[in-house]
């Protein structure tokens, strides 16, 4: 994790329509490898900044480079793509063929990949995301979280170095985010994939690397997730949430179990700070 | 009057290779008032069941009951059936289509063939019971945030005043402040009287509102009950692709660590109070 895959540096956009920027002199570095999230309220910049860095908006100002291409430049948006694939909130957005494995396909047969080729990674890719025994099914047969990972898939198969998620659970059921989270954190760990996940679900957050909380086009707050949710004050400020365990550790403190983490913040940490408390009673 | 449901069964696609059953001999009954949760995984079914209830989708005659109606019976009056029973989409700000707020939810009420005045009286009351200020009435529904444009939508269907609300994952793709706020909207629409039936994938929301939950698995009913009842069965949800509330989760784990903790306990300040009592801070609390 030692140096940046993505650096943006000083970026602006604003939408043709609009009376100020929608990305406001944002510089952020992401590491090679690292699992970032970015929280926001609705409006606060992050979806475009997104979509910035795969160069689907070309940035107003600014500059940024996803491994060494200039995403702000307009020839070399196709290659920014292949490096950095996307995935969004609804994938019936982002679904385009009827068969499981014809979708996956899609993008390679656009870059004139050898059919052998094709077949090969549209395979190994299928088998990452679990979905293999459903290569010939129709997406419109499987359930959100399914189709969200054949999603994935169709990006996989370009072999990015970055994958940006923009909400990708918001739609799904408790098990489907569970299921694109565990594979979004797979392929950081197992691939080396880099992950920039968009949410705006507190306990998906907690488990970055690092979280950037945009507010107004700007960055309002970064850090390892213990060091941005302990400033409660300011996470509510921006239109967030602590995390839920968070929220009880604070509420226990306060009613006397001052023995408790500040950081308390997955379901196992707290259980397992609560049987330190009681063991020593 | 309540909602009856009794042995509704629903196949798409009937005697086709595709043939699939979204419903499958479903009872339930809802009362006058309640605020009853359907929770079940991705094509469980819940769609399919609420479209049923304001007759979108049609049975045969003596499964769907609404006020005594039978909603199956050929001579039905839907357009009644549909200003008693309102009924939210799941992203409804993307069925705004109108050059202003006011008149974006005066469509229902115009399409009524009220009396004008009786129309914008609607308008008026339905934009305060979600909160839109009088300002917004001549703005265009497109210049306002998500969380804005989706009271909009849900305004719409309230200038019907239907005496059941039936909304579909009101809270999807909202940031916790328009979550929280959209929660608080529903409830204070279910405390003027309304019956609200809710569609949600959160288990800390339908456990936070609901008086009752249904739990929807492949087109049956798998769990019903007082969100205590249900929430006791975590492994079985989890196993049908759904969860608990966090603070279930957390009492469940120290359950097993060797803590009293209740059973199906689902409220953060239950757990809470538990947690204190059982490591001998009970009597300190402060609230």
């Amino acid at each position: 994790m030692s140096e940046p895959i993505i650096c943006a540096r000083d970026v602006c956009f604003q939408y043709d329509d609009a009376d100020h920027p929608a990305v406001d002199h944002v510089t952020l570095d992401v590491m090679k490898g690292e699992f970032l999230a970015i929280l926001g309220r609705n409006g606060s910049g992050k979806s475009t900044f997104a979509k910035l860095l795969n160069a689907l908006l070309l940035a107003t100002s600014g500059t940024i480079e996803v491994d060494g291409l200039r995403a702000t430049n307009e020839e070399d948006c196709f290659a920014v793509r292949e490096v950095c694939g996307m995935v969004f909130q609804n994938p019936d957005n982002q679904i385009v063929a009827t068969i499981v494995e014809e979708d996956c396909a899609f993008g390679l047969e656009n870059l004139g990949v050898e059919p052998a080729e094709i077949r090969r990674r549209v395979d190994e890719t299928l088998r990452a995301v679990g979905m293999e025994k459903y290569a010939e099914t129709s997406p419109s047969m499987l359930s959100g979280g399914q189709k969200q990972r054949v999603a994935v898939a169709g990006v996989l198969a370009m072999k990015p170095k970055v994958i940006v998620f923009d909400e990708s659970t918001a739609m799904l059921d408790p098990v489907g985010r569970r299921d694109v989270m565990n594979l979004a954190r797979k392929l950081n760990r197992e691939e080396g994939i880099t992950i920039v996940w968009i949410t705006h679900f507190m306990d998906e957050a907690v488990l970055a690397d690092r979280v950037v909380v945009m507010d107004a086009g700007k960055i309002a707050l970064q850090g390892t997730p213990r060091e941005v949710f302990i400033r409660t004050k300011e996470i509510r400020a921006l239109g967030l949430d602590v995390p839920g365990m968070m929220q009880l550790s604070a509420e226990l403190r306060a009613a006397g179990l001052a023995g408790l983490s500040a950081t308390t913040m997955t379901v196992e940490e707290m259980a397992e700070e609560l049987c330190r408390l009681k063991s020593r009673i | 009057m309540p909602i009856e449901v009794k042995n509704l069964t629903h196949v798409y696609m009937a005697d086709t290779p595709f043939e699939s059953r979204a419903l499958n001999e479903v009872s339930l009954r809802i009362e006058d008032g309640e605020f009853v949760g359907i929770i079940g995984h991705t094509g469980s079914g819940k769609s399919t069941l609420i479209s049923h209830l304001n007759a979108l989708e049609k049975s045969a005659p003596g499964m769907v009951w609404v006020n005594g109606v039978d909603l199956g019976e050929k001579d039905v009056d839907l357009a009644k059936v549909r200003r008693t029973v309102g009924l939210v989409f799941q992203y409804p700000e993307y069925q705004l289509f109108e050059e202003t707020v006011a008149k974006d939810i005066a469509f229902g009420p115009h399409n009524l063939k009220l009396p004008e005045e009786e129309v914008q009286r609607r308008v008026r009351n339905a934009m305060q019971q979600v909160g839109l200020d009088a300002k917004y009435a001549e703005r265009s529904p497109f210049e306002l945030s998500g969380g804005q444009k989706r009271r909009v939508a849900i305004a719409g269907v309230l200038a019907m005043e239907p005496s059941i609300l039936i909304l579909d994952e009101p809270a999807a793709g909202l940031d916790p402040v328009g979550r929280r706020d959209m929660l608080d909207l529903i409830a204070s629409i279910h405390d003027r009287g309304v019956t609200v039936v809710m569609v949600s994938h959160s288990m800390d929301d339908v456990g936070q509102l609901c008086d009752r939950l249904f739990v929807l698995n492949h087109g049956t009913i798998a769990f019903s009950g007082r969100p205590e009842e249900v929430f006791v069965h975590g492994d079985e949800l989890r196993e049908i692709g759904l969860d608990v509330p966090e603070c279930t989760k957390l009492a469940d784990l120290l359950r097993k660590k060797g803590f009293d903790m209740p059973e199906g306990v689902y409220r953060m300040e239950d757990v809470r109070n538990a947690i204190l009592e059982q490591l001998g801070k009970g009597g300190e609390r402060t609230c």
